[in-house]
């Protein structure tokens, strides 16, 4: 066990990484990340203003623009080469400093502090919604394999796959939001309660695929498992089909729904830039369009670990899961 | 949604009957008829050996009893328990009838028990829930079950997953798991064919200990006819979906008439046969079931078919409870000496399968 976790922490510290550079590398390659900070004194010839070759052409005498531009260098380390300035970064990232944001000379920490709950709470609901239909529903229409119930759900399921996430979004909204008046239009943090209800359509949006996905692959898995022996033997002691189901035949049919459990949480993030975007919802998502639009690098690479500690670590919780799922995969 | 408990059956009748029993698969290449017109009666207390090769529908029947086939299954006839109909029962959903009443112990004990399980839960779930054991009562009496079939340790092994235990462990498991609740019927489908050859005779000595103490009455079904020797009181032979043959035991044995009951016997090793002795197998293949020709389903098989064997089924002579075969030149009459002779002469039997002279 020590040593599953620590080959779990090296492969998280890879991940963060690999991550991590290419992050870095593609924001700081990608356009002069001085232009990000300073704007148009970035234009600016420093080196032949102080030389007096040039004119300085400072506004206001308190804080001379060339100076302004010197404490960016200086801060966010520019006048040194790229895989320098990333080790620096680490350096900060390490002690737990993760910068400043370009945008608003806000500490980096903060911004995520503030967005994270928002779309760990969409996360969490979107999840909720795809398992807790996915089980009662997969067992339906395994139960009742090749029937009415099990064909109908085949075709809405490749419905729910199909349909893009921003149009399965405007569809919700239209119809439970603006038609019917269930759910509110928009992102409210009133109350918890007000919060959690207006996260239901978002959270619809992004679980309803998911949860046809999840029900594809119980549906095959408990059709194979309904063929072993063990649930004939649970049969012929005389156990009720649904109690045969659900204490028999799922836990033993969970391990792809699980695996893709783990995968699927990359995919809804992605998804959740999107959402965030139709229901107004201040989360993560959102923060890093604008701040990859924006080129704020340091708000971009917090977000981008984030998100992978998050992916890392769910799968190891998910990899736990399969033994808890299967003794005999303890044993080994 | 009763429950249904058979009380004492009146003199004489049967505790499970089935009636001319047909079981039909429909697949792509045709219909399979697995099961053709079975009939035997099964008395309290008492051990039916079904005698066959594989294909030869024992174990389609075995679940059929079971309603344990799938739905693809069309079947035909009538299995009444104690006078019920059982196919009526399963259809109306009654619980507490399978596994109190009658209950099945399959081939491969490797995998007739959830892996994801402990053993204890398996066998508890059964009390639980037909007898309404409270947790610790149930688990108390599988280790009391555990114990009676056998198991050391039974206080540490129903904390084990079946993966911890041997395959004769876990046959063991299975059949206590199967007698939890005290069936009057059990239907033991090759009980021992998945287990070593050395754990084979403890498990059959097993069951049949347990069935005499309980007064149970049990199906066993084999292919293999020394099995069925010495624990069955009656024997039903059954070849392509048909029973060829069924007597008590002892006729059976002392005075079989099919020959593919004779064939099935001479295919086994007898502990007198010399060292080195030639097994008499059984020439070529069980018959395709679909679409079979309208002839003794043997005959390409048999050393004593003559040409009117290829011209019509036999049918099962004689009355049900007597000894009963299927065949227009039985073994061991004269009708069957002169077929043989006949065919012996001619080097070759009617269906064209060439015969040794020194058979």
């Amino acid at each position: 066990m020590a040593r599953f976790v620590l080959r779990r922490v090296a492969l998280l510290l890879a991940v963060l990484f690999a991550v991590t550079f290419l992050g870095f590398a593609a924001m700081n390659l990608l356009g002069d990340p001085l232009v990000n900070v300073v704007g148009v004194l970035a234009e600016l010839d420093c080196d032949a203003i102080e030389a007096g070759t040039a004119e300085d052409t400072t506004v206001d005498a308190a804080s001379r623009d060339c100076d302004t531009v010197a404490a960016a260098r200086a801060e966010y380390h520019l006048d040194r080469a790229v895989p320098v300035r990333y080790g620096l970064w680490l350096g900060d990232m390490a002690t737990g400093d993760f910068g400043t944001s370009f945008q608003n000379d806000q500490p980096v920490s903060q911004v995520i502090r503030e967005k994270l709950p928002e779309t760990v709470i969409l996360l969490v609901m979107a999840q909720a919604v795809a398992l807790g239909l996915a089980v009662p529903w997969g067992v339906l229409a395994a139960y009742r394999a090749n029937r009415a119930f099990d064909r109908g759900s085949t075709v809405a399921s490749f419905g729910l796959l199909s349909v893009p996430n921003f149009a399965l979004g405007v569809v919700l909204l239209y119809l439970l939001a603006l038609r019917w008046q269930i759910f509110p239009s928009a992102y409210e943090s009133d109350s918890v309660s007000g919060l959690l209800f207006s996260m239901v359509l978002p959270a619809l949006t992004l679980g309803l695929p998911l949860a046809a996905s999840y029900q594809r692959l119980l549906r095959t898995d408990l059709i194979t498992t309904l063929q072993e022996d063990y649930v004939h033997m649970a049969r012929a002691k005389g156990l009720p089909p649904m109690r045969i189901m659900f204490r028999h035949a799922l836990r033993p049919s969970l391990f792809s729904v699980v695996t893709v459990f783990g995968v699927s949480t990359g995919t809804l993030i992605g998804g959740s830039l999107v959402v965030e975007q139709i229901f107004g919802i201040p989360g993560i998502g959102r923060e890093i369009v604008t701040a990859v639009i924006r080129d704020d690098f340091p708000v971009v690479l917090a977000i981008v670990m984030v998100v992978a500690v998050t992916f890392v670590v769910l799968n190891f919780l998910v990899d736990l899961l399969y033994s808890w799922l299967d003794p005999r995969v303890r044993a080994r | 949604m009763r429950s249904v408990g058979v009380g004492a059956l009146m003199a004489g009748d049967p505790l499970l009957s089935v009636r001319d029993l047909h079981v039909r698969f429909a697949t792509e290449r045709g219909d399979v008829n697995a099961v053709n017109g079975v009939s035997f009666d099964l008395h309290e207390g008492q051990t039916l050996a079904i005698v066959g090769e594989s294909g030869s529908g024992k174990s389609v029947t075995a679940k059929t009893l079971m309603n344990l086939l799938p739905r693809s299954a069309r079947v035909s006839g009538e299995v009444t328990y104690g006078g019920h109909d059982v196919r009526a029962l399963a259809a109306a959903g009654t619980k507490h009838f399978f596994g109190v009443q009658m209950t099945m112990v399959f081939q491969d004990p490797m995998t007739s028990l959830n892996p994801v399980k402990r053993v204890g839960e398996q066998i508890a779930e059964t009390l639980r829930y037909h007898l309404g054991r409270s947790r610790s009562e149930a688990r108390s009496e599988a280790v009391e079950l555990l114990d009676t079939v056998g198991v050391p340790e039974p206080a540490r092994r129903v904390r084990q997953y079946p993966h911890e235990l041997s395959g004769g462990l876990r046959q063991r498991v299975v059949i206590a798991m199967a007698l939890a609740c005290r069936p009057r019927l059990l239907i033991a489908d090759e009980p021992t064919t998945a287990v070593d050859v050395t754990v084979q005779k403890h498990l059959l000595d097993l069951l049949d200990d347990l069935r005499r103490r309980r007064g149970m009455s049990m199906i066993l079904i084999t292919h293999d006819l020394g099995v069925a020797r010495g624990r069955a009181d009656d024997v039903a032979v059954m070849y392509a979906g048909r029973v060829v043959e069924t007597a008590d035991a002892d006729t059976l044995f002392a005075d079989m008439r099919h020959p593919y009951t004779e064939a099935l016997l001479r295919s086994i090793p007898r502990i007198e046969d010399p060292v080195h002795h030639r097994l008499d197998p059984i020439q070529g293949r069980p018959p395709e079931s679909i679409d079979p020709p309208e002839a003794c389903a043997f005959a390409p098989r048999c050393a004593y078919a003559q040409s009117d064997c290829l011209n019509g089924v036999p049918e099962l002579d004689g009355l049900l409870g007597l000894h009963r075969f299927a065949c227009l030149h039985p073994t061991g009459t004269e009708r069957g000496a002169a077929a043989m002779s006949a065919n012996q002469a001619a080097g070759v039997t009617a269906a064209g399968m060439p015969v040794g002279g020194d058979r």
